[in-house]
């Protein structure tokens, strides 16, 4: 294992005994505040006002001096409770695909009757803020971009949420790690080529078809069971036109006869990442047709089967293989 | 106009928030343009409204070298000025300038924090200036203004009002000032730490060492005031009685007269003051002071003060032997003294000797008329029969009857003023008229010293003070006269008895202004008005500017504190943030509790539980808190169980009472299962 450094390992320490949720309520245990720059360049300011006072007997610079000290004083307490008893919720995140931009949703509740200025949200370290005014008795609702970096379930990362608002003197933050996981689908292959050709379903190898196989159409006439998406709607519109109300539908025995099986052989690569890929592009492809389709993987087995259901659950076998 | 406020409604955020924070830098540093450089206040204003034309038009900042050049063209120009860029002066001026530059130059957020602390130093080099309660008002709505635009830099999000911002701003203020307050009564005030040139910053005015013919009248222009008296006795003495004893002047070169102190008078003599050799005979006066920063080191007392005036801590006084009382530094703030003086006295040598050489000395063939009116007086033998108290007298007759009159504008004197005075013009100000006198007296062999100083006074019917101003400068005589000593002749009594008995003083002549509002509003309208404004003033100065350590000790003496010194003012301030800060974490371990009771009694079985072995989330009810105990302790949980349901049957009855008082004692009494490790 390489060594760490003494601050990552304190960073992981730290972050390790933060509470695992995904709604927190900001109270004084876990709110931080410290000075910022700008707030020892304050203090500085006043240390010379009150030297110059002194030097030159002011009293009037006196009363500026302290004057410019309770401010800041109040500014403190201001400060800490503009972060003080907000709630924070997360709300749980869609599956995404890994390279599109995930953003994560999170509301902002105040209980209070005053508004709570400038709250600004962002995952730890990465210094993209999102700000809100979350108003009195309300809430607001902020969106954090994430960038997940590999497939499958992901822990979203820790958290920050800040504020500095009176006089930018003082930074409250604290620190959130939620619960919740993204579910990250693989990234599909750019340039995936056409489905495998459909497998002959197991029993009916030998079957013959009666119909003639000089129909490019495949149609035949309506039969009950058929789905709406086998009807071809052109010619059902030419029929009403005329007058007779029949409708036609697709020959699904050819496609009765096979199946869509996206295999890991068939996608012809080595590396299992890549075939995850093509794989994952193949699904998008066959749920945009309109397919059955079936996943095979070695250790992995999903039926038959359609629409976006069937999508997520292979996706996400994907995902997690 | 309603164009231009549609417009700057629909100003961008940028623009706005640049606008308002220029016009609140113009507001901290406009008092400063008087005393600045003339070419720094041009530079500045060009500076501010090019700036402003920049964000109204939303045009981009001017490129980097243009700002630093700008800069360095100041520092030279104020080099070239002031010789120096340290000192305060200098200093002031190119604080002015880099705040000016720095708007041009806002582009992050380090920026616009560099204008804010500028401005906080604008705002104190103002008072350095003037800490009147004007000042006071304008600077406190500047630094209002400033903390409305931190507040408002600080609110990312959206556009919102400037009221919103202001409304903050406000509330911080008003909240931080009882920190304020206690910080200012309690903080110990130190001495200077280090050297403090004070003659720069302010100009001097009022009484000088010196006194040239004409110069007592410019005085008479110069409205401010120099010090301000109460007295301790309600009934004041009368009005003619107040002399407040300034400087004394000896030595005359035909042209002005000198304190002997001053460098110039060894010019025309070598010779060392009288000693004073004080003797009082009336009872004492008590009287408390206010004086002025005069950078003088003179003390005004009223004549004749015997014991030194009782100053703030550090400060001593000595008798100079012409009466006067001085300090060991120049008086550079407001300073306070309680003094009693004897208004009946007298002072001086007994005898004549060779002391009396430097104050019968005239220049050579100065004044030839005025020595033959003395050789005159001198030769009557009704005069020389009475000795030099009949000399007196008789020049004193001949101002009354010899038609002289006291006027501010006498004109251009010559050389040989007093023969200007008794025979050509008839007319001067006091100081024509006291070194006219004195000439005489010199001349006909009689001593004779200019005393300078106030005469007088107002008294401010609001509050009761008296208050004395550089118009009311004065200069009388002193002559000396065997058997009694110096005796105090004040020849413009002679002329004018209106100057010195009544409240009559010679109106400088007013202004366009000054008219005008004569005839708009009445004369005693505006006389009540100022009188009110001068008790404000002044209750302004003795509470807020004179707060001296000597104030602080009284208010640990009131507290009753004996023998106070600045370490207990620390203790004090120590103890009272030390109080805050116990008050503070108190109200927050108030605030972690939760404050439902029957939150707090489910708390307090939670953590029994949890030290006998069963730890229990926080959420959950007390059924299954009794399930739980239940389920872990066995058959020795049951009278705990049988307590969690009647806990959880009163709390949720249809009327449930407010607290749960019996079940609380129930608690107390009951029987606990043993601790068994988890």
């Amino acid at each position: 294992m390489p060594r760490l450094s003494l601050r990552t390992h304190w960073q992981r320490w730290w972050m390790a005994r933060l509470p695992l949720t995904d709604q927190l309520l900001l109270t004084q245990r876990n709110v931080y505040i410290l000075p910022t720059g700008a707030g020892w360049m304050l203090a500085l300011t006043l240390l010379v006002l009150l030297v110059a006072s002194i030097n030159f007997q002011l009293n009037l610079g006196y009363l500026l001096t302290f004057l410019l000290a309770g401010s800041a004083a109040v500014s403190m307490h201001l400060c800490h409770g503009t972060l003080r008893g907000l709630q924070l919720h997360l709300s749980p995140p869609e599956p995404q695909f890994l390279g599109a931009p995930t953003t994560l949703q999170i509301q902002l509740h105040n209980t209070r009757a005053s508004t709570r200025h400038a709250v600004a949200l962002a995952i730890h370290g990465s210094g993209q803020w999102a700000w809100a005014d979350v108003p009195a008795q309300g809430s607001a609702s902020v969106q954090i971009a994430f960038a997940a970096t590999r497939r499958g379930l992901q822990r979203i990362p820790v958290l920050t949420a800040q504020t500095l608002y009176p006089l930018g003197t003082f930074r409250v933050w604290a620190l959130w790690r939620p619960q919740a996981q993204v579910l990250v689908y693989p990234r599909p292959e750019p340039g995936a080529p056409a489905l495998p050709p459909g497998q002959p379903r197991d029993g009916s190898a030998g079957a013959a078809s009666t119909r003639a196989e000089g129909e490019f159409d495949g149609v035949r006439a309506y039969r009950q069971g058929d789905t709406l998406r086998q009807i071809v709607w052109k010619k059902a519109a030419k029929a009403w036109a005329a007058g007779s109300g029949e409708l036609v539908s697709r020959d699904g025995q050819q496609a009765q006869r096979h199946e869509l099986w996206l295999d890991g052989a068939a996608t012809g690569m080595h590396d299992i990442e890549a075939r995850i890929a093509r794989l994952a592009a193949w699904v998008l492809q066959a749920d945009r047709l309109g397919l059955d389709y079936g996943l095979r993987l070695p250790g992995l087995h999903i039926a038959q089967g359609s629409g976006a259901g069937q999508r997520h659950r292979c996706l996400e076998a994907l995902a997690l293989y | 106009m309603s164009a231009f406020t549609s417009r700057l409604a629909r100003l961008p955020r940028e623009a706005r928030d640049t606008l308002f924070l220029l016009a609140v830098i113009a507001c901290c540093i406009g008092p400063l343009t008087a005393h600045i450089p003339a070419w720094a206040s041009a530079l500045t204003a060009v500076l501010l409204l090019g700036r402003a034309v920049l964000a109204w038009k939303s045009r981009p900042l001017p490129r980097r070298w243009v700002s630093g050049s700008l800069l360095a063209l100041s520092v030279g120009l104020t080099l070239a000025s002031y010789r120096t860029i340290i000192g305060p002066d200098a200093g002031i001026t190119l604080v002015v300038m880099l705040l000016a530059l720095k708007t041009l130059e806002l582009r992050a957020r380090r920026d616009a924090m560099v204008v804010f602390f500028l401005g906080f130093f604008t705002l104190l080099a103002n008072f350095l200036f003037s800490q009147s309660l004007a000042t006071a008002t304008a600077m406190l709505v500047a630094l209002l203004g400033l903390l409305t635009a931190l507040v408002n830099a600080n609110l990312p999000v959206g556009r919102p009002p400037l009221a919103q911002a202001m409304r903050t701003a406000t509330t911080m203020a008003l909240l931080g000032t009882p920190i304020m307050l206690a910080l200012f009564m309690l903080f110990p005030r130190i001495a200077p730490l280090w050297g403090v040139p004070g003659d720069q910053l302010a100009g001097r005015s009022g009484l000088s060492g010196q006194m040239s013919i004409g110069s007592m009248a410019k005085l008479v222009l110069d409205d401010s005031v120099a010090l301000r008296v109460r007295f301790d006795n309600p009934t004041p003495p009368p009005q003619s009685a107040l002399y407040f004893r300034g400087p004394v002047l000896t030595a005359f070169n035909g042209r002005e007269w000198y304190s002997l102190a001053q460098p110039e008078a060894r010019e025309i003599t070598w010779a060392a003051p009288a000693p004073a050799d004080l003797q009082v005979q009336s009872p004492p006066l008590g009287y408390e002071v206010t004086l002025e920063a005069s950078h003088r080191p003179w003390l005004l007392t009223i004549d004749a003060a015997l014991d030194p005036p009782e100053l703030p801590q550090g400060m001593r006084a000595r008798m100079a032997p012409e009466l006067q009382w001085l300090t060991y530094r120049p008086i550079t703030s407001v300073l306070r003294y309680h003094a009693q003086s004897h208004l009946q006295f007298s002072h001086g040598p007994q005898h004549p000797g060779a002391w009396m050489r430097p104050y019968v000395q005239l220049p050579p063939g100065s004044n030839p008329r005025t020595q033959a009116l003395a050789r005159q007086m001198q030769a009557d033998p009704a005069l020389t029969s009475g000795g030099p108290p009949a000399m007196v007298q008789a020049a004193l007759e001949r101002l009354r009857s010899g038609g002289y009159s006291y006027t501010l504008e006498p004109g251009v004197y010559s050389n040989d003023t007093a023969d200007d005075f008794w025979f050509e013009r008839k007319e001067g100000f006091c100081e024509h008229i006291a070194s006219a006198f004195a000439v005489l007296m010199r001349a006909l062999g009689i001593p004779a010293r200019i005393v300078t100083g106030y005469q007088g006074g107002q008294l401010n019917p609001v509050d009761g003070y008296w208050t004395v101003r550089q118009s009311d400068a004065h200069a009388w005589v002193e002559v000396w006269l065997a058997g009694r000593g110096w005796v105090r002749v004040d020849p413009t009594g002679a002329i004018a008895p209106d100057r010195i008995g009544m409240f009559e003083r010679l109106q400088a002549p007013r202004g366009v202004f000054g008219n005008t509002m004569a005839t708009v509003i009445s004369p005693t309208l505006l006389q009540h008005l100022r009188a009110v404004w001068e008790a404000a003033d002044n209750r302004w100065t003795q509470w807020v500017l004179n707060y001296t350590q000597d104030r602080q000790l009284d208010l640990l003496k009131a507290l009753g504190i004996q023998q106070p010194n600045w370490q207990d003012l620390v203790r004090l301030l120590g103890l009272l943030v030390f109080s805050v800060a116990a008050l503070g974490a108190a109200w927050a371990l108030w605030q972690r509790r939760s404050h439902d009771p029957w939150q707090r009694l489910l708390e307090r079985v939670r953590h029994k539980l949890a030290r006998a072995g069963l730890v229990l989330p926080a959420h959950l009810p007390p059924r299954t808190m009794a399930e739980r105990a239940s389920q872990y302790f066995g058959a020795s949980a049951e009278p705990l169980a049988q307590w969690l349901l009647r806990l959880e049957q009163a709390r949720y009855a249809a009327q449930p009472q407010p607290a749960p008082g019996a079940l609380r004692r129930k608690l107390r009494g009951l029987q606990w299962p043993a601790r068994k490790a988890p």
